[in-house]
């Protein structure tokens, strides 16, 4: 595995997510339980609320070679914590401003709303960021 | 506690802080946890070697596919640590006597030939022992030793023996370290002051024998639904692989036949079973699931599908679209068997087209309704409680008062008072539990 | 164990039977895991959360002296709780504990990819012990239970839950929207199975509540704020009609909000004609005497009903379900109205007589010679209204023929829906809905009564459709759950809240306008202003820590090193392939 041939052949999309205990935390059970297949491509880290994904996480994640970030919580108006995740989409805004602002497809970041009932929904924006990374090709390594 | 000082601890229970659960399934056991956490003492009384009653059997339950040992085993510890919780498993209810506030229970503990306070559950004496008999816990489909648990999270983690099975040779005796087995242990009895009784005693399976026409007992390739749960479980007797039972080969084609020993006014089982149109659709699934790339064909014949529950009706739905489940309206009139590839005919009408239909399946599971237990009329006569038309205990005011019997302080829950699905039998068993804790808290006064 | 000593980490994964180790290969994940930084022991077991599997766990921290634990199984939503005691009962701190989902996240919803399922399992696992290492004890709070119900609803479900509640000697407050008891059970005739009138239950309910000492009724009246935690709620109840607000501290609550009846505009004709009516009005017309066909006030000769209206709707969402009491007591009446009527004739798709005595029903109306005939889904009912009254035409599954019928009167099997106002309902009490709009339970099988909010407990039509029975069952559920923290007295409360290193605090204000809770304010300490959290208030979103630009405010159990060091795990050397090592 020394050619970049070769690794991007073989390059699989690595996927940072963090999703709220609440919502798509139990969303993403409930594609598990109903056995809803998609890409293994995710990694998910459990928040309480997207009101704590500070946006320096999402940025993090990207600096040390993610592929892409997927930030998932419940739908405006049904958070657990009243209003967390409006402070997620305010921020989200900023942070959508900085990343483009630094050259980086935005496709490669995903706030998505789902619900503990919405397992297929989760499934989807996990096959949909998915196949957009896929599309932008691996980040930041193509260079190194 | 040695079983001498237990006893003698149980016959002086305080009856206004104690209630009795007959019962260890998954309805009895909530019933003891719910009383148990508000402070009161339980005793509850199992008659088999463990507690976890026909949901242990179980592989997967309805509408999420969960898996029932998953779910049910941390409550499984959670019952035996309770610290007001005194299990009596391997025990039997034969008499009661008094009223609410006051009842006077015999409890009668069959000898397990094992000390419970000595048996650490590590299995030593289990190669020693050179009798083979099928398990019953799985359907007969396994075995197991005169010395044996059930199943792996047997609760207690004790072991029993089989007196009926045991031939006396004394080699378990020997390989015990820490001296466990007594097979000179008599059964013995004891009377428990209680205040308050749920009675939680759950269901018997219908014996699918009964419909000679559907071919079980006489052709291999026809199974019950309880032993196809054991077959697809991983701690089953063929370790979750589903196969049938004439060559081992993995059945390429399914059918499910519903409504067997259910709604049939001739065969004494007038009502709906409540469960096996769920447990049917979630048997079919899983065999698309575990094997997507054999498995072709699953088709259900059913008469109405009764997907009432939460999630239930979406879950019919996913069968079709998702796993492609083929579903024939259709009562089956009856079966036969290819002799030469083992293979079983189903024959029936599909009703809503008019045709007459013979399917071939490799395998076929008849979906058996449940019974009252045989022990259920026994305890309602000695409680004094009506039994309804069907066998199961009567209540007189449903809709205001669904666990209260006609005698006060007694309390039913789960399948004793007719079928019910696990949540259904669960929410009875923290109800009754309600109840109960009502009568204890009052004293017995109603 | 003290935060300052070094971490040493035991990793057991789980083979959940064939659920996990069925696709991820365990024994290798196990292996792999040995070789992670700070992991004294890595192993694997058939099923974790067995008497075994716990008895594992203690046995190793014991003989090792592990100081973490990570357990590599199923969801923490389900089993979190249950692993927490194990490692407690062991000597160590439950925060000290770490859960890894292989099964709802890696096994089950990848089932055809073993490899990289495997590959993500070792990820996770790497993940995992990365933010052990870094995890830290934190004390468990106790509080005490104020000894008092709220109970939300009046309908039976509300009042079997404060009536038991009250009967066991507790104090139970019932909040009820309208100016009546009994809920839509008072608009029913008589119920199934037995035919008791439903005004006796409810009479009998309503009076003994308002006999009770102990249960207090608010009419009129709904719950306008909520505030607090399990075992100290604040709630303020505003009377509808007075205007007035009041106020009162409970322990635990039981939402019992039960449902409405479909209104089914657009659906056969509804609406269309005065003849068309739901099976809700016809048994209010049943309540309040007899049944007469609403255009001529007379009794009607030829009645038709049609099942699941607003029932089993696949694709159309809050209709999905079945509701569950429709076909029973829809056998129920047409039986009954057999007595005047010449013709009745049920149309249905299956026949869902699944209950106590509910054959029974079934087997009386087939024997009064109500006619059953099952319509093609695909193909429903159809409805045609013109000057000769009613036409209802469709296609008799069973004979394969095209059918007509001129009834006078036709019934609509409306619906179970969430009732109006659910919305409020799960913002005020952080109830989560499921797919049907009714609230969802902690978990479908086995904590049906309960909620994923710590002290709420649901019961009835709110948590799904159902009947009288199953709704009263279920009250009295709930009613042991909130008893059962009442009579304890006091409940162990999350320990995971904010707080502020005072050094690093600009007082910038950012985390006092983060906070949904109010919990955080700024104070002068020693002439210095900087943040505070209010403990009692926090419920632990971490908004504030994610907002504050300072990096003073820790969010315990979640802090930013915790989370970085997963991010760290994952990228740092997930990829063999990876950019920056080339």
């Amino acid at each position: 595995m020394t050619t970049a041939a070769v690794e991007l052949k073989d390059w699989e999309p690595v996927i940072v997510a963090f999703c709220c205990n609440w919502c798509s935390y139990a969303g993403a059970d409930l594609a598990g339980t109903s056995r809803i297949q998609y890409p293994p491509n995710v990694r998910i880290i459990r928040v309480n609320c997207t009101g704590r994904v500070d946006p320096d996480f999402v940025l993090d994640a990207l600096d040390q070679g993610a592929d892409g970030v997927l930030v998932s919580g419940c739908h405006p108006g049904d958070c657990h914590y009243t209003s967390g995740n409006l402070k997620m989409r305010a921020r989200w805004a900023l942070l959508e401003t900085a990343i483009e602002g630094a050259g980086i497809s935005p496709d490669r970041v995903r706030l998505q709303w789902a619900s503990a009932s919405e397992g297929q929904r989760f499934a989807d924006g996990v096959k949909e960021l998915t196949e957009k990374v896929r599309k932008a090709g691996p980040f930041r390594r193509k260079w190194t | 506690m040695t079983e001498a000082e237990k006893l003698a601890t149980l016959s002086q229970m305080s009856p206004t802080q104690t209630a009795l659960v007959i019962g260890g399934g998954v309805s009895g056991m909530q019933a003891s946890l719910d009383l148990a956490d508000q402070g009161f003492n339980v005793v509850l009384v199992e008659k088999t070697p463990s507690i976890g009653g026909a949901m242990a059997m179980l592989d997967k339950t309805f509408p999420t596919l969960d898996c029932s040992a998953c779910i049910l085993t941390p409550k499984l510890s959670e019952v035996a640590r309770h610290p007001n919780i005194e299990l009596l498993t391997y025990s039997e209810v034969t008499g009661i006597s008094g009223q609410a506030g006051n009842f006077k229970v015999k409890v009668l503990r069959k000898a397990r030939k094992v000390l419970e306070d000595k048996c650490s559950g590590c299995g030593d004496c289990v190669e020693h022992c050179p009798i083979e008999i099928p398990n019953e816990f799985d359907q007969g489909l396994g075995f197991r030793r005169a010395v044996y648990v059930g199943f792996p999270q047997n609760t207690p983690l004790v072991y029993t023996i089989d007196d009926e099975n045991c031939i006396k040779c004394e080699m378990c005796v020997k390989a015990c370290e820490r001296e466990a087995i007594d097979l000179a242990m008599k059964d013995e009895e004891v009377e428990i002051p209680v205040g308050a009784i749920v009675v939680a005693t759950g269901f018997e399976l219908f014996d699918v024998s009964k419909y000679p026409r559907l071919g079980y007992g006489e052709y291999k390739n026809v199974i019950n639904a309880l032993e196809y749960e054991r077959l697809i479980n991983a701690a089953g007797p063929t370790a979750g692989h589903l196969l049938r039972m004439s060559d081992g080969k993995i059945p390429k084609s399914i059918g499910f036949v519903q409504c067997v020993g259910a709604r049939d006014v001739t065969n004494q089982v007038p009502y709906c079973a409540r469960v096996c149109c769920m447990y049917g659709i979630k048997n079919a699934v899983m065999a698309k699931e575990l094997q997507p790339d054999n498995v072709k064909n699953v088709t259900v014949y059913y008469a109405d599908i009764r997907a009432y529950g939460k999630g239930f009706e979406e879950f019919y739905n996913m069968a079709q679209t998702r796993f492609g489940i083929e579903f024939i309206r259709g009562r089956v009139g009856e079966v036969a068997e290819n002799p030469k590839t083992r293979n079983i005919e189903i024959r029936v009408e599909n009703t809503e087209t008019g045709e007459y239909l013979q399917h071939e399946h490799e395998l076929v599971v008849l979906c058996p309704g449940i019974l009252p237990p045989k022990e259920l009329r026994v305890i309602a006569s000695e409680l004094g409680v009506d039994v309804d038309s069907d066998g199961y205990l009567f209540v007189e005011h449903p809709a205001s008062n669904p666990v209260d019997t006609k005698v006060p302080g007694v309390f039913v829950c789960g399948c004793a008072e007719g079928p019910k699905d696990i949540p259904d039998s669960v929410a009875a068993g923290s109800a009754a539990a309600m109840r109960a804790s009502i009568t204890l808290a009052k004293g017995g006064e109603v | 164990m003290g935060s300052g000593e070094s971490p040493k980490v035991g990793v057991f994964v789980c083979h959940c039977g064939h659920n996990i180790a069925g696709t991820v290969n365990v024994e290798h994940v196990a292996e792999l895991a040995s070789e992670f930084p700070n992991v004294e022991l890595s192993t694997h077991f058939m099923f974790m959360c067995s008497d075994s599997g716990q008895a594992l766990i203690r046995e190793k921290i014991e003989e090792l002296g592990l100081n973490r634990v990570v357990v590599a199984s199923c969801s923490p939503r389900m089993h979190e709780p249950t692993f927490r005691k194990v490692v407690e009962e062991a000597g160590l701190n439950r925060y000290c504990f770490e859960q890894v989902n292989l099964r709802e996240h890696v096994s089950w919803c990848h089932m055809k990819e073993p490899e990289a399922a495997t590959q993500k399992a070792r990820d996770l696992v790497r993940m995992s012990v990365a933010r052990a290492s870094l995890l830290e004890p934190l004390e468990v709070k106790t509080v005490s239970v104020e000894p008092h119900a709220l109970v939300v609803g009046g309908g039976v479900s509300g009042l079997r839950a404060a009536l038991d509640i009250g009967d066991r000697g507790f104090r139970a407050t019932l909040v009820e929207r309208t100016g009546n008891l009994g809920g839509n059970l008072a608009k029913l005739s008589t119920l199934y199975p037995n035919n008791e009138p439903a005004k006796d239950v409810v009479d009998r309910m309503s009076l003994a509540a308002e006999a009770s000492e102990n249960v207090t009724i608010l009419l009129n009246s709904e719950v306008t704020n909520f505030d607090g935690h399990i075992g100290n709620f604040e709630v303020t109840v505003k009377n509808n009609v007075t205007e007035e607000e009041s106020e009162m501290k409970v322990g635990t609550v039981i939402v019992a909000t039960g449902f409405d009846p479909f209104e089914p505009i657009g659906y056969y004709g509804y609406g269309d004609s005065p003849d068309i009516i739901t099976l809700s009005a016809l048994e209010e017309m049943k309540r309040d005497g007899t049944v007469l066909r609403p255009s001529t006030a007379q009794p009607p000769k030829n009645v038709a009903f049609i099942s699941c209206v607003g029932s089993r709707e696949e694709g159309v969402k809050g209709h999905e379900h079945c509701s569950r009491y429709c076909c029973t007591a829809m056998a129920k009446v047409a039986a009954e109205l057999r007595e005047e009527a010449d013709e009745v004739l049920m149309l249905y798709d299956d026949i869902r007589t699944f209950g106590k005595g509910h054959e029974d029903v079934h087997r009386r109306a087939r024997q009064e010679h109500v006619i059953f005939s099952k319509y093609n889904k695909k193909k429903k009912p159809a409805v045609k209204i013109n000057d000769s009254g009613i036409m209802l035409k469709w296609n008799d599954v069973l004979s394969g023929e095209n059918c007509e019928f001129r009834p006078d009167m036709l019934v609509l099997a409306n619906a179970m829906v969430p009732p109006e106002g659910a919305d409020e309902v799960a913002k005020i009490f952080s109830l989560t809905r499921s797919a049907d709009g009714f609230f969802n339970e902690e978990h479908i099988k086995l904590a049906p009564l309960t909620t994923h909010t710590a002290g709420i407990m649901i019961a009835g039509a709110a948590q799904s459709a159902k009947s009288a029975t199953d709704s009263t069952t279920q009250a009295s559920g709930a009613a042991a759950k909130a008893v059962s923290l009442i009579a304890r007295g006091e409940v162990e409360i999350e320990s995971t809240v904010a707080s502020v290193i005072d050094e690093l605090c600009s007082a910038c204000h950012t985390c006092v306008t983060a906070c949904p809770y109010g919990a955080t304010s700024i104070e002068a300490t020693k002439g210095v202003e900087v943040a505070r959290v209010t403990e009692a208030k926090c419920h632990g979103c971490g908004t504030c820590a994610a907002g504050c630009p300072s990096g003073a405010i820790v969010m315990r159990h979640s802090t930013d090193d915790q989370i970085s060091s997963m991010i760290a795990a994952l990228l740092s050397s997930a990829f063999v392939h990876g950019g920056g090592e080339k």
